[in-house]
């Protein structure tokens, strides 16, 4: 398993277009990817409503927490996603 | 946050009858601008269409929450309907759409209250206690007791 505290950029949070930008993005990977703020329970980062319902906005910090085959690329292409503001302002 | 207190009268539909997702948004968005939430609704459809542009707002289990933040709306609403029958939405989960939540937010959204209705909205739909109740009411008046007590 491999994790990191990420901050998030962009300033409108975490919405529903980058939700599904960041779904996307783990499907694209064979590993499972977990999302966590504040020390509160984990979500499953395969369903957009489960991301929505942490509520990230732009400052916050949160978890991403990979474990499989392929969890060092996946965490990388993920945190790279974030910090590129999903495209975003 | 109370989103009932963003819907207004005819911003609810328990039988809304509409062919697609088009005929369906358009409704709604008429439905706002009746209330007095819309000013200007070439913007504001501008905006909604935009964004299913950039992917599909049918976020599964047979709910879409299509939604635009545009000068055209006036202040932060909220428009449900209940389908007649379900329509296609190209959803995460591929199952056609029976509930719809369109939001509307001014351009000058300082409190970031897009994202609060979202939240509030994704919390319920998540569960199937909430999803049963909503499918089930039959009055504006129980949509609205379900979403006040949320």
């Amino acid at each position: 398993m491999v994790s990191k505290e990420v901050e998030l950029l962009n300033k409108l949070g975490f919405h529903m277009r980058p939700a599904q930008l960041f779904m996307e993005k783990v499907n694209e990977y064979n590993s499972t990817v977990l999302v966590s703020r504040d020390g509160n329970e984990k979500i499953d980062a395969s369903s957009i409503l489960g991301l929505l319902t942490l509520g990230i906005e732009k400052g916050d910090k949160f978890i991403i927490e990979v474990s499989g085959g392929d969890e060092v690329e996946a965490l990388g292409g993920l945190l790279e996603l974030v910090n590129s503001k999903f495209g975003e302002d | 946050m109370n989103i009932s207190e963003l819907m207004q009268g005819k911003m609810i539909s328990v039988d809304l009858d509409a062919s697609t997702r088009d005929d369906c948004i358009e409704k709604l968005i008429q439905n706002m601008m009746a209330e007095g939430y819309v000013t200007d609704m070439a913007a504001y459809r501008e905006a909604v269409y935009e964004r299913e542009g950039k992917g599909t707002t049918g976020v599964g289990f047979g709910f879409a929450i299509p939604h635009g933040k545009s000068s055209g709306i006036k202040k932060a609403g909220l428009a449900f309907a209940h389908l007649k029958t379900p329509i296609e939405w190209n959803s995460f989960d591929g199952k056609p759409v029976s509930i719809v939540f369109l939001i509307g937010v001014p351009d000058k959204d300082t409190g970031n209250e897009h994202l609060k209705i979202l939240i509030a909205l994704s919390k319920q739909i998540m569960h199937e206690d909430f999803q049963n109740k909503i499918f089930n009411a039959k009055t504006n008046e129980e949509v609205l007791e379900i979403l006040e007590a949320i």
